[in-house]
């Protein structure tokens, strides 16, 4: 059944792509017939009818038929709903810090000019990370231990000596794009 | 230039690059060092259930471009580095596979089935040997027929394909895997569709990025290292790490067993070993050779020929496949080892990957530029020097250079590194998933890329879930790119053509051939296998 | 009156030093963000790198670089047209980008939404065909398209196709213009046969030296540095060319002091061909080609103006 949507879904592909390219129709002339942007995209939909298509006949018949559990799922969303707050936590921990410290001090900080001086620059990154591994770790195990944590911080400690240390063009999260 | 200067070119690049240091008044060059580390990386790497020898590559990529910077110099350092990796983990792999039931790379898988009872009948130490026999072997064979064919196909290619051809050679790689990998045509079909739609957002030759509904953050598309990642390694994460809570009910125990008796491989035993070894190697290479098939097929063929044959020849005291055969081991290790040789071949010549190990060369050779694998590397230019080609013979002389490790140090470094399956499997992956995500910030430095590596993971597990293969969607979306492209310019050059794939004899064969296979693999799978 | 304006002009030149003396103490207020237009690994990366590496090193300024490519450098233009104008931005393309891509593009920028810094290097685009084809001057070719062989000519970017088209038009034949990656894309066609002729913009100079390549025409108003002989394509009937330069740019609104230092530290390290960057540049351009200041912004205005025609006249 789930097969059954697969089929739909590159039906469904069929409107989304004439709508948003920008030659839209397969063939464009300017002064020449060329191959226009939606016709890649279209073969792409092509294959996934095609795929869709034979999946449904074939599979029916099948004798193994792969089983997905509820729970698995249910799991597996926890876990991505733990590396977002991570991920946010490790883009605003930043900022929210030395807010914080201007607040108190009164002084005018701005992140993004600090982005490439430690100690700052490692608050997101930390704290981010050491929230994911030993969130995960614990979600798996089913339990909060406090080898998790040690754990977590020692291997975001490595990866920040690995990545940031030696080098000074790479940067951690979140200090690109701030 | 002859054929011969290009050669001797190579070998000097890699041992004439930049120094590192000097041992006993030779100066070792940093290339040599490079393939060296990559080389024990990958077998520490291949040894750790829940890392595979694309993760380390992934992992180490930015760092190494960090070290090497974006000029020409550096591709042979990372692409050697690289290659270490690619040769130590697949015999790494069989470690953990022998001694713990446990695979640690997915090809290792049936080194399991006779590693793991020769372990409990007290025979690991040999059947490591085994291993590393079976394995270099097919390494090196494979090796040598890169070498002697890539050329050769890259200048068939040159000669007699033009545009409208090698558009149709890559539908034809694609349908090729798409029908092959993975469960079914229908799935493989799907995930390839899947690839491609994914490369095609983004890019494009009009100035508005299309399939972006809109927003900045897609504009650029998705850049490789996201998708591939996220598909290969996030996915497999998420999986891995769902399995585990799963399984933590029923929580194994580690066995522990001794070693008895004769550990020693003998003459007798290599004889007997030999002939699953070739054929396997044989079977291998053939595989590796062709786009998108990787190891683990051939690893599988490499075992169900040799059951075969040796259910027919074997003593009758010895054990059966399945039961502790020191020639199931060979045949399945020879086999996923030569595939990595030989999964160059499309690689260098025509530019295809064949699977993740190539994935990564790529993206390095793209990453650092000055290399674009493809025919035009193997162009053999009269007066001036063509740089690719030199890098490429240097690719070469990296490879025999690291199968000469794995015959010299890889079966000591091999059997110590039993100690890899400590680290319990869940506080690993986290850890890895965060080291993956970073090393893509470290080359990206988008927080964007980090979001799309995300949905690309959820993506791959979801595929996992439904037991579609997310290989075909790695390699179409790499092929993606280039196809479209080709087929514009095979549209345009042929003056507006629309059936420019089925005017050329060659093209229409090759477009026949691609529906062909796809037909053919849909209706094997629908009678009971 | 005379005393005006020899009041005027020390009061000119007073605001002048002013500048420049604040230029020279301007300091960025916080890490560059560089914006490189191009793939990473490519020979204009690799130049902009360099320069940023050289700026660090000399003056202490900290650069932090990041790829932002395609759409012919309007991706970059996009997300560099919304930073911050204090100097902690910058980004570089080409002048193309600027000029006829964002005419064509109607994205909703115009060059007034930016502040040119300097310019750094030309191109030498020339068209190109490999010499064992036969042909040896511009004039051959053409008298191979009128005899009736079809010639695949290979551009890398819409304006060069369009001016490919006009060429044709101009000379009275119809060349199948095909759109390649890159100026290497071009090229590895062209070697490999796939195209019979097409643009490049500096890379064929080893082929040409070697004798494997010929330059049948100049794309610029000037002819090439290498084939003083090939025609411009003045002299082949187009009035439009192919002239563009590397350029920097930041957002529009940027204090003229922080423009200046920024501008004045790039000229300074192209031009020296001591540093890494200087002799990349004159090993590949030949030499640097630096445009900055208000000359630079009547350049960019010029470009987009000329582009709206260009793309007239190719639709016809």
């Amino acid at each position: 059944m789930g097969l059954l949507t697969l089929a739909f879904a590159a039906v469904a592909l069929f409107a989304w792509i004439p709508l948003d390219t920008q030659t839209g129709i397969i063939e464009k002339v300017r002064r020449q017939v060329a191959i226009g942007d939606a016709l890649a995209p279209s073969v792409a939909a092509g294959f996934l009818i095609l795929g869709g298509g034979l999946l449904v006949p074939v599979e029916r018949n099948a004798e193994h038929q792969p089983r997905v559990s509820l729970r698995g799922l249910g799991f597996t969303a926890g876990l991505l709903a733990i590396i977002c707050i991570s991920f946010v936590a490790m883009r605003y921990s930043g900022p929210l810090v030395i807010w914080i410290v201007n607040s108190a001090q009164g002084g005018d900080l701005e992140y993004r000019l600090l982005r490439d001086t430690a100690p700052w620059k490692y608050i997101g990154f930390f704290i981010g990370g050491t929230l994911l591994i030993s969130c995960a770790i614990s979600l798996v195990e089913g339990q909060v231990s406090r080898k998790a944590l040690f754990f977590s911080v020692l291997a975001v400690a490595a990866m920040i000596i690995i990545y940031d240390v030696p080098f000074d063009d790479l940067l951690l999260p979140p200090n690109g794009d701030v | 230039m002859g054929t011969l200067d290009y050669i001797l070119m190579g070998i000097q690049a890699v041992f004439q690059g930049p120094e590192l240091f000097s041992f006993l008044g030779l100066s070792i060059s940093v290339t040599l060092v490079m393939i060296l580390a990559g080389f024990l990386t990958g077998i520490a790497v291949g040894a750790t259930p829940g890392l595979a020898g694309p993760v380390a590559m992934a992992i180490a990529l930015p760092i190494l471009i960090s070290i090497f910077g974006y000029t020409p110099d550096a591709l042979l350092p990372v692409m050697g580095f690289l290659i270490g990796i690619m040769k130590g983990a697949t015999i790494g792999g069989a470690v953990p596979a022998i001694l713990f039931n446990t695979p640690g790379t997915p090809d290792a898988f049936m080194t399991t089935l006779d590693g793991y009872p020769m372990t409990q009948r007290g025979k690991a130490k040999k059947a490591l040997r085994v291993a590393h026999f079976a394995s270099a072997s097919g390494d090196t064979f494979s090796d040598i027929v890169l070498i002697i064919c890539a050329p050769f196909l890259a200048l068939l290619v040159e000669a007699y394909l033009d545009l409208p051809e090698k558009t149709a050679l890559l539908i034809l790689s694609l349908s090729f895997i798409a029908a092959v990998i993975g469960g079914s045509a229908a799935k493989g079909l799907i995930s390839t569709g899947l690839g491609l739609l994914a490369a095609y957002i983004g890019t494009g030759e009009d100035f508005y990025p299309r399939l972006t509904m809109g927003q900045p953050g897609l504009s650029q598309g998705f850049p490789i290292a996201t998708a591939v990642l996220g598909v290969l390694i996030i996915g497999a994460i998420l999986k891995e790490l769902e399995d585990l809570w799963r399984r933590r009910r029923d929580s194994g125990i580690l066995l522990e067993h001794r070693d008895q008796g004769d550990q020693r491989l003998h003459r007798a035993d290599i004889r007997r070993l030999l002939p699953y070894i070739g054929r396997s190697a044989v079977i291998g290479t053939a595989i590796g050779a062709l786009p998108g098939i990787g190891s683990t097929l051939a690893a599988t063929l490499g075992y169900t020929v040799g059951k075969a044959r040796y259910a027919r020849k074997k003593r009758p005291d010895a054990p059966e496949f399945g039961k502790g055969a020191a020639e199931g081991i060979a045949a399945t290790e020879a086999a996923n080892s030569s595939v990595s040789g030989a999964n160059l071949i499309p690689v260098l010549s025509l530019g295809i990957p064949g699977n993740a190990a190539a994935v990564f060369l790529i993206l390095a050779a793209e990453s650092i530029g000055g290399f674009n694998p493809g025919p035009s590397v193997f162009r053999f230019t009269s007066d001036s020097v063509n740089p690719e080609l030199v890098v490429a013979f240097g690719l070469f002389t990296a490879m025999m250079i690291a199968n000469l490790l794995n015959w010299t140090i890889g079966g000591l470094f091999m059997r110590s590194m039993g100690v890899m399956i400590r680290i319990p499997k869940q506080m690993l992956l986290p850890g890895v998933l965060l080291l993956t995500l970073t090393a893509i910030y470290a080359q990206e430095t988008r927080m964007e890329a980090i979001w799309f590596t995300m949905g690309f993971g959820v993506l791959g597990y979801l595929m996992r879930a439904v037991e579609i293969s997310p290989l075909p969607f790695v390699i179409a979306f790499i092929l993606g790119g280039k196809l479209e492209e080709s087929a514009r310019q095979a549209f345009a050059a042929t003056g507006g053509d629309p059936w420019f794939l089925f005017t050329n004899p060659i093209a229409a064969l090759f477009m026949a051939m691609a529906l062909g296979v796809i037909l053919w693999t849909a209706r094997k799978k629908k009678g009971v296998t | 009156m005379k005393k005006i304006f020899k009041a005027g002009i020390a009061a000119l030149s007073v605001a002048v030093m002013a500048t420049s003396s604040m230029a020279a103490d301007w300091t960025p207020p916080g890490p560059i963000k560089l914006m490189i237009g191009f793939k990473a690994g490519g020979g204009a990366d690799t130049q902009a790198r360099l320069i940023a590496e050289e700026l660090e090193a000399r003056l202490g300024w900290k650069f932090i670089p990041e790829q932002v490519t395609g759409k012919g450098g309007l991706n970059l233009a996009n997300a560099l047209k919304d930073q911050p104008n204090d100097g902690t931005a910058i980004g570089l393309v080409v002048t193309e980008t600027l000029g006829y891509n964002m005419a064509a593009a109607n994205a909703g920028m115009t060059p007034k939404d930016f502040t040119g810094l300097t310019t750094t290097a030309g191109f030498q685009m020339g068209v190109v065909a490999r010499t064992d084809k036969g042909w040896k001057t511009f004039d051959d070719m053409i008298a191979a398209a009128k005899g009736g062989q079809e010639i695949r000519f290979g551009a890398m970017s819409p304006k060069l196709a369009d001016l490919a088209y006009l060429l044709g038009k101009a000379q009275g034949v119809e060349f199948n213009i095909v759109s390649v990656k890159g100026g290497k894309g071009v090229m590895n066609g062209v070697n490999a046969g796939d195209l019979d002729v097409g643009f490049m913009a500096g890379i064929q100079a080893k082929g040409v030296a070697a004798g494997d390549l010929v330059n049948l025409a100049s794309a610029l108003s000037e002819p090439l540095v290498q084939s003083p002989v090939a025609p411009t394509f003045g002299d082949l009937g187009v009035e439009f060319t192919a002239d563009g330069y590397f350029v920097f740019v930041g957002p529009a609104g940027m204090p003229d002091d922080a423009r200046e230092a920024l501008s004045q530290a790039i000229i300074a390290v192209v031009s020296d061909e001591g540093t890494k960057a200087g002799g990349l540049i004159n090993k590949a351009f030949g030499g640097e080609t630096t445009i900055s200041g208000d000359d630079l912004t009547k350049l960019m205005a010029s470009d987009y103006a000329n582009a709206e025609t260009l793309l007239v006249a190719a639709s016809e």
